[in-house]
């Protein structure tokens, strides 16, 4: 070699400043928007964002939700251009439907957050965290988890059971899908866990839960099972408190400020934290896209004044652009998610009492909903005509909330009201994708 | 003469400043042998000793010789070197060109090496080739001009995305974009474009390099050429070397201008209004008869269709697109420096309007020997681009769906003449004239480096690199538009950044010795430290006064955002290459790279690559056959790897914040945890020859290629329970395995007359090796994409319509299970995305002053999902949505024999096969083969006729040269394909939802003009 100082000069210029750097060092990045999962609740402040993070995943999949409950069945139809509502509308729902797929999603994140939160808590110990705090979180923790079950359940069937949240992929397996019942006895473990840990209800508190909503959902699922007596218990503590009133004006509860005494537990959207669910139901000319429209036959239905009443200020337009106003901040967003209102846990009350043959108490809440609504009262009848009278009215009364497919499938009448006679498809399928990423779950049959 | 601007070891060093008490001065001069023109820059060295001199512009030199010392060498590349005894203190060398010498020197990574021993498969185009071409992105210039490469453009739209291939798509949730290397800086291939445009790539990054100001690319494609990128490298390399100027030359200033027109080959048709009504009517009653209801009691919803009108929304989409290209360049050099600086201005408008792009560059090249031995230099490129985006594809509020989805029977304005707006869709004139989306880019991508010459064989250089790419984003609703009509104006803004800096330190050595130079070395090391980061700020205001008022600041809503990430890349890297006799070359190279990326236990990959050369044209036995004149053998192994396009915190389990209730942040899991994640792995065969017969007049380049790239990134699909929907894992493989063959012919060359050829040809297969599951996407919600084990990507999953019952209209599907019932799992693959084949030819002809040149571009056995069609032939389904003019050809009657099933909107019984349900709607939901297309074509590219102004005439004006031309781009297309243009891909955000054809821009027809002068 004819130029080794040169050689060893040049090796060194390369390799020196390496030597005095630490590599490990240099490589470290860390985000700025997110933190560790390992640290995410390990104080007061990380505990309260964790729970205000499931409030915000059960946001994320209420409007969805809706959906499911509405276009499926009589009172809306498909108007756009998007295939993936067409199959919600004709019933033939694949596998791999949008929405469906996107609503099993996000349920299952809202839980996992849920669980995060439940296993996590308990071991924060800081002393600006107090039990009382600390309690009230982990109620509402177990209530976000219940009502994510209840939708998965009354949707798609038994699911499986997932309690814990997930660190290692590798560590979910061998859950397998549990039946109906046993998923809505979790459901119910939950919220008898939850109605202890809540705090009583305060005056003003409708956009967080407390005791009452937990009452209000367990009446709702009392009623999906058909336990008449739990049902009317639960909804008469409820609509005992004074704190909850039927609006006088319908369309008042879905006018800002929102937050009236209808409302037992609905999702507050803002500004900042946006709830677009109005574009799919606004024509183009207003913003929107249309994709959801209301069926002429509720039209006719909520103009006419001895069914719809105050109710018609559901809809608004001319001929063949009416449109549905029940999510009707165009532009700010700020609808909230209807979760529970006072008039369903009056005609909850209303049908269980109609099934255990309390036919006067039935009719009064009945035609509580209806005077409300400014139509005359439902007078007389025997019980199948007011279990009837119940189930038009809740068509109406909740025409774009996530009930009108549910009671159908619940009473067993989406044969004969929507012609779906193949009971398979009273659930929705499994996701094609997680039939194939998961050796635990199975389809539900017929798909 | 490009060879001297190609060489990069100009022996210029070795001025030793020794003093001598005993010496003589010695002038001389060198001049070239044929043309005895001086030759500038020739090493002039004492033979004995280290020191010397090198000549000067005039080719002269002056030498003190010591008294023991006889003799003089001079030495120049592309010359062979000469020992002169000095006899006389004047001397006159004349040096013979080296013919053996006289080939090609191409840049490599890190370095330069002679083709004739480069051992991997690199493409190499002048970029004299890329001019004459209506385009203003150099990537999307190269289409057909290089084998293994495709191109093409996702759209007609000017600057917009392009799609890049080398050798295959080679990854599924990593990038697939190769490395782009601008004279030795990394630069970013990230659309920055925020602003959403319905799934469309926004624009083509890489169209802020004026492809004037580029003097050469070079295509790196085989392991051992791109393992020396490492992670980089697996999608391949572009390298591309701008002009520079050459020392000791005049300035050579140049002015240049093209100006092109360009309108729309073929344009979208609608259904008129009768032919509307006539079909919704017919859908009505087919549907009754459907239902069991007597069709005679239905109410029409057009008793008279006859009497409707038909509005004319298409005519107003299209203009006549104008194109201006202005350019000025300086090149020169002094005895000790060189500089090229380029200016130039380009305005496109696109054919569909109101989009456009306009874009400034400056360039500014400069190179200093500030010794003998320390040399410096900078290449600096700034841009300033201005588009005027607009949101087409796949949003029904974008320019083009709004025309082509209202019915036709539907006025333009309401009565009060107002803009009129139906179902999902906007007024498309309100959005011609109102829509106000901006991005303004600044580009700068520059480079500073410093040479020092250790020994003539040893140098070290080091280099700092910059690409800053920042965008500023405005776009502004009215309450004219539907996006602005509900919030009272709504105007967002975003100013972003990518930013890339790189230095690197490389070591080079190269050196021959031993008898007549047998051996010869070429090696490298070096190290590279780079950093890419990526962050933006962003604000959005709703709630305006007036349609005046467009900033953020006057809104009554606003608020903002932020984003930013970051990682960093540690790299070594190594390689050398050892040729004996010229026949034998035998080279390696190792890298190794640590990404901040990866889990903390995988962070550093190593990438190690081999080949041979054998130069058996060299060799006895066959040069006396008298048939090579130049016959190579070469192969190549390695690996690769890639780490692009993932997260920068792809490897950490998150917890997210922004998940935010009643005004007080909240957080929730984001991601999984993945400790172990890191690249994936790119391994890759090639074996080329290369051989050249009749003089050189025909040379043929084959290559064939097999790589193999496992440990995919790949983001595995989780169990939904987990509350993940997937984590990103190194799982899968994928297989592109292919032949490429290029042939360059000189068809004749006489003193006036020349004529050659060009002919290029690839074939790509490509197959998912190994998958978790089934991955569906693409077409919002639609799944129509499909990555499957076994298959190629980018594929389309769609029930395959088998015929049309004469009988009942009804279309009958292929029942794959044999089940007796048409659902989900019937669903089949229907052809991929991917073309089989592409190549180009290309000609050129020069008659005395006259130059005319032809290009074929052409690309065979990819398909098309035409989702124009898909929407416009509905069958009826679609009520807000009118007819393509293909579903007049419906059947209609018993014995009617066609593609198009009859017209119904009946649902019942959607698992039948040959039920109606299924027609438009059912489980199929005209997830149909039958808007499935094969999108194979051949296009000319592109015609030239130029003309350079004989020098006698244009000195007269003092101008050393002049050519004016005329060209046509895209002017005839060949294609079975019934949608407006087969080089489409409206879905190119995802690199995995290729060829949809979804109310895209067509590819423009150009005609331009151009001038170009030199003084």
């Amino acid at each position: 070699m004819k130029y080794p100082t040169q050689y060893t000069k040049a090796i060194y210029l390369l390799v020196l400043p390496l030597l005095f750097s630490s590599c490990k060092k240099y490589l470290e990045e860390i985000p700025n928007n997110a933190i560790p999962s390992t640290a995410a609740i390990t104080d007061a402040g990380t505990a309260r964002a964790a729970i205000l993070g499931t409030y915000n995943r059960l946001q994320n999949y209420t409007t969805d939700y809706i959906t499911l409950g509405t276009v499926t069945a009589d009172n809306v139809a498909f108007n756009g251009t998007l295939s993936e509502y067409l199959q919600l509308d004709q019933n033939a729902i694949p596998t791999d439907n949008v929405i469906t797929v996107g609503v099993y999603q996000k349920i299952y994140s809202t839980i996992n957050s849920a669980n995060s939160v439940i296993a996590g808590l308990p071991g924060v110990t800081d002393p600006l965290l107090q039990t009382a705090e600390k309690n009230r979180i982990l109620g509402e923790a177990y209530f976000i988890r219940a009502l994510g079950y209840f939708d998965l359940a009354r949707g798609w069937g038994g699911v499986q059971l997932q309690l814990t949240p997930t660190a290692n992929i590798n560590g979910i397996k061998g859950v397998k899908r549990s039946t109906l019942t046993q998923t809505y006895d979790q459901v119910l473990a939950d919220l008898i866990q939850s109605e202890q840990l809540l705090p009583a209800d305060d005056a003003i508190t409708r956009n967080r839960v407390q005791k009452s909503a937990v009452r209000g959902l367990r009446a709702r699922l009392a009623l999906y099972r058909e336990n008449w007596t739990d049902a009317a218990t639960y909804s008469t503590q409820v609509i005992a408190q004074s704190k909850f009133a039927l609006v006088n004006t319908y369309q008042s509860f879905f006018t800002a400020p929102y937050l009236s005494t209808e409302s037992v537990f609905e999702l507050t959207f803002s500004a900042n934290n946006q709830n677009n669910y109005w574009s799919l139901w606004y024509p183009s000319a207003l913003g929107g896209s249309y994709t959801l429209k209301p069926t002429a036959s509720l039209i006719s239905k909520l103009n006419d004044p001895g069914i719809g009443g105050t109710r018609k200020s559901l809809i608004a337009g001319t001929g063949s652009s009416v449109y549905g106003t029940l999510y009707n901040t165009a532009g700010t967003g700020t609808d909230p998610s209807y979760v529970l209102r006072i008039a369903e846990l009056y005609l909850i009350r209303a049908e269980a009492r109609a099934h255990l043959n309390e036919l006067d108490g039935a009719l009064a809440d009945l035609n509580a909903i209806r005077k409300r609504a400014g139509v005359s009262p439902f007078t007389s009848g025997n019980q199948e005509e007011i279990l009837q009278a119940i189930a038009d009215e809740n068509s109406v009364e909740f025409a774009f909330e996530a009930h009108r497919w549910f009671d159908l499938v619940r009473t067993k009448q989406a044969g004969k009201i929507l012609g779906l006679t193949n009971t398979n498809f009273w659930l929705f399928p499994i996701p094609y994708s997680d039939l194939l990423s998961d050796p635990d779950v199975v389809q539900n049959p017929g798909y | 003469m490009k060879l001297k601007l190609l060489q990069l070891f100009p022996l210029l060093m070795l001025l030793a400043a020794q003093a001598f008490s005993q010496h003589k001065t010695i002038t001389g001069k060198v001049v070239d042998q044929t043309d005895h023109q001086p030759v500038p820059g020739v090493s002039v060295r004492l033979h004995t000793k280290n020191s010397g001199t090198i000549t000067n512009a005039q080719g002269e030199f002056t030498l003190n010789l010591p008294d023991d010392e006889k003799s003089l060498d001079f030495s120049y590349i592309g010359y062979l070197s000469q020992s002169i005894k000095v006899t006389t203190n004047t001397i006159a060398v004349q040096l013979v060109p080296d013919l053996q010498q006289l080939s090609e020197v191409v840049v490599t990574g890190y370095g330069t090496q002679e083709r004739k021993f480069i051992s991997g498969s690199i493409s190499t185009i002048k970029g004299d080739q890329l001019k004459d071409i209506a385009g203003s992105s150099f990537n999307q210039l190269i289409q057909g001009k290089a084998t293994g490469v495709q191109v093409s453009s996702d759209s007609g739209v000017p600057g917009g995305g392009i799609t890049f291939r080398i050798r295959g798509n080679n990854s599924i949730n990593a990038s697939v974009e190769p490395l782009y290397v601008i004279d030795g800086v990394f630069v970013s291939s990230k659309d920055p474009i925020t602003t959403s445009l319905g799934n469309q790539a926004g624009s083509n990054p890489l169209s802020d390099i004026n492809p004037a100001d580029i003097e050469s690319l070079v295509i790196l494609k085989d392991a051992n050429s791109t393992a020396i990128y490492g992670s980089l490298g697996a999608n391949g390399v572009v390298l591309v070397t701008t002009k520079r100027g050459k020392l000791n030359t005049k300035a050579k200033i140049n002015l240049s201008t093209y100006q092109g027109w360009s309108d729309a080959n073929k344009k979208f048709k609608t259904a008129t209004g009768p032919q509307t009504a006539e079909l919704a009517n017919e859908a009505v009653i087919n549907t009754a008869k459907d239902r069991g209801t007597d069709p005679s009691t239905v109410v029409l919803p057009f008793p008279n269709p006859s009497a409707l009108p038909t509005y004319d929304r298409i005519s107003d989409l299209f203009r006549t697109a104008r194109t201006s290209n202005y350019e000025l360049s300086a090149q020169g050099g002094t005895a000790t420096s060189t500089y090229y600086t380029g200016l130039s201005y380009l305005k496109q408008e696109s054919i569909v309007k109101p989009s456009g792009f306009e874009r400034y560059t400056g360039r500014f090249n400069y190179d200093n020997n500030l010794t003998d031995k320390l040399k410096a230099g900078t290449s600096f490129n700034f841009t300033r681009t201005f588009r005027n985006v607009s949101s087409n594809d796949n949003n029904a509020t974008g320019v083009i769906n709004s025309a082509i989805f209202p019915r036709s029977y539907l006025p333009v304005y309401n009565a009060d003449g107002t803009f009129a707006r139906y179902g999902s869709f906007d007024n498309h004139i309100a959005l011609i004239e109102n829509l106000n989306n901006s991005a303004v880019g600044w580009r700068t991508i520059g480079n500073l480096f410093a040479e020092y010459t250790i020994s003539p064989d040893l140098k070290l250089k080091s280099s700092w690199s910059i690409d800053n790419n920042s965008l500023y984003e405005n776009n502004y609703s009215n309450t004219l538009i539907s996006a602005g009509i509900a919030s009272n104006g709504a105007a967002s803004s975003n100013e972003g950044k990518n930013l890339v800096l790189t230095n690197e330190q490389v070591l080079t050595y190269i050196k021959s010795f031993g008898t007549d130079k047998k051996h010869n070395i070429n090696a490298l090391i070096g190290n590279t430290l780079s950093t890419t980061l990526s962050q933006g700020t962003g604000a959005t205001g709703t709630g305006f006064a007036t349609n005046a008022l467009t900033a953020i600041t006057d809104a009554a809503i606003r608020s903002g955002s932020s984003y930013r990430s970051q990682n960093k890349l540690v790299s070594f890297f190594g390689k050398a290459s050892y040729t004996y006799n010229q026949k034998y070359t035998i080279d390696g190279s190792l890298r190794a790279d640590a990404s901040s990326k990866f889990g903390k236990n995988k962070q550093w990959g190593y990438f190690p690559s081999g080949g041979l050369t054998w130069r058996a044209g060299q060799e006895e036995f066959i040069s006396k056959l008298g048939i090579f004149d130049e016959l190579k053998f070469r192969a190549s192994a390695g690996l690769s790897g890639n780490q692009n396009g993932i997260g920068d915190y792809a490897a950490l389990g998150l917890w997210k914040a922004g998940y935010n209730y009643l005004e007080s942040a909240g957080t929730a899991p984001s991601q999984l945890a993945n400790p172990d994640l890191t690249w994936e792995t790119t391994r890759q065969i090639d074996i080329g020859t290369e051989f050249a017969v009749l003089k050189n007049r025909l040379s043929f380049t084959f290559d064939y290629y097999n790589k193999y790239t496992y440990n995919l990134l790949l983001n595995v699909p989780v169990p939904y329970r987990s509350g993940f929907n997937s984590q990103l894992q190194n799982f899968g493989s994928i297989r592109n395995k292919g032949l490429e063959l290029s042939i360059h012919s000189v068809n004749i060359e006489t003193k006036n007359f020349s004529w050659t050829t060009d002919f290029n040809v690839s074939q790509n297969t490509n197959r998912i090796e190994k998958l978790a599951s089934d991955i569906s996407l693409g077409a919002s919600g639609r799944n129509i994409s499909i990555l499957r084990e076994g298959y190629a990507v980018n594929s389309f999953q769609l029930y395959k319509q088998l015929y049309v019952d004469p009988n009942t209209g009804n279309a009958v599907y292929d029942d794959v299970n044999k089940d007796g019932q048409i659902n989900t799992a019937d669903r089949q693959i229907a052809g991929s995305a991917i073309p089989k084949y592409t190549g180009g030819l290309t000609n050129t002809l020069t008659y005395k002053n006259f130059d005319f040149n032809f290009f074929f571009y052409f690309q065979q056995g990819n398909k098309i999902m035409n989702m124009h069609d898909f929407f416009l032939v509905h069958g009826g389904t679609q009520n807000n949505i009118g007819f393509d003019p293909r579903q007049l050809d419906r059947w209609q009657k018993p014995g009617d024999i066609t593609d198009i099933p009859r017209l119904t909107t009946y649902s019942g019984d959607p698992t039948a096969n040959g039920g109606a349900a299924n027609n438009y709607g059912g489980n199929v939901a005209r997830l149909s083969t039958r808007y499935l297309e094969d999108g194979s074509f051949i296009r000319l590219k592109n015609v030239t006729l130029g003309y350079t102004i004989p020098s006698l005439i244009s000195q007269k004006w003092g101008i050393s040269k002049a050519r004016i031309y005329v060209s046509g781009t895209n002017l005839l297309t060949f294609t079975k394909y019934k949608g407006l243009d087969p080089e489409v891909s409206s879905q190119s955000g995802d690199q995995n939802t290729a060829g949809y054809d979804w109310a895209t821009v067509p590819q423009p027809r150009t005609i331009q003009a151009g001038l170009s002068v030199t003084f």
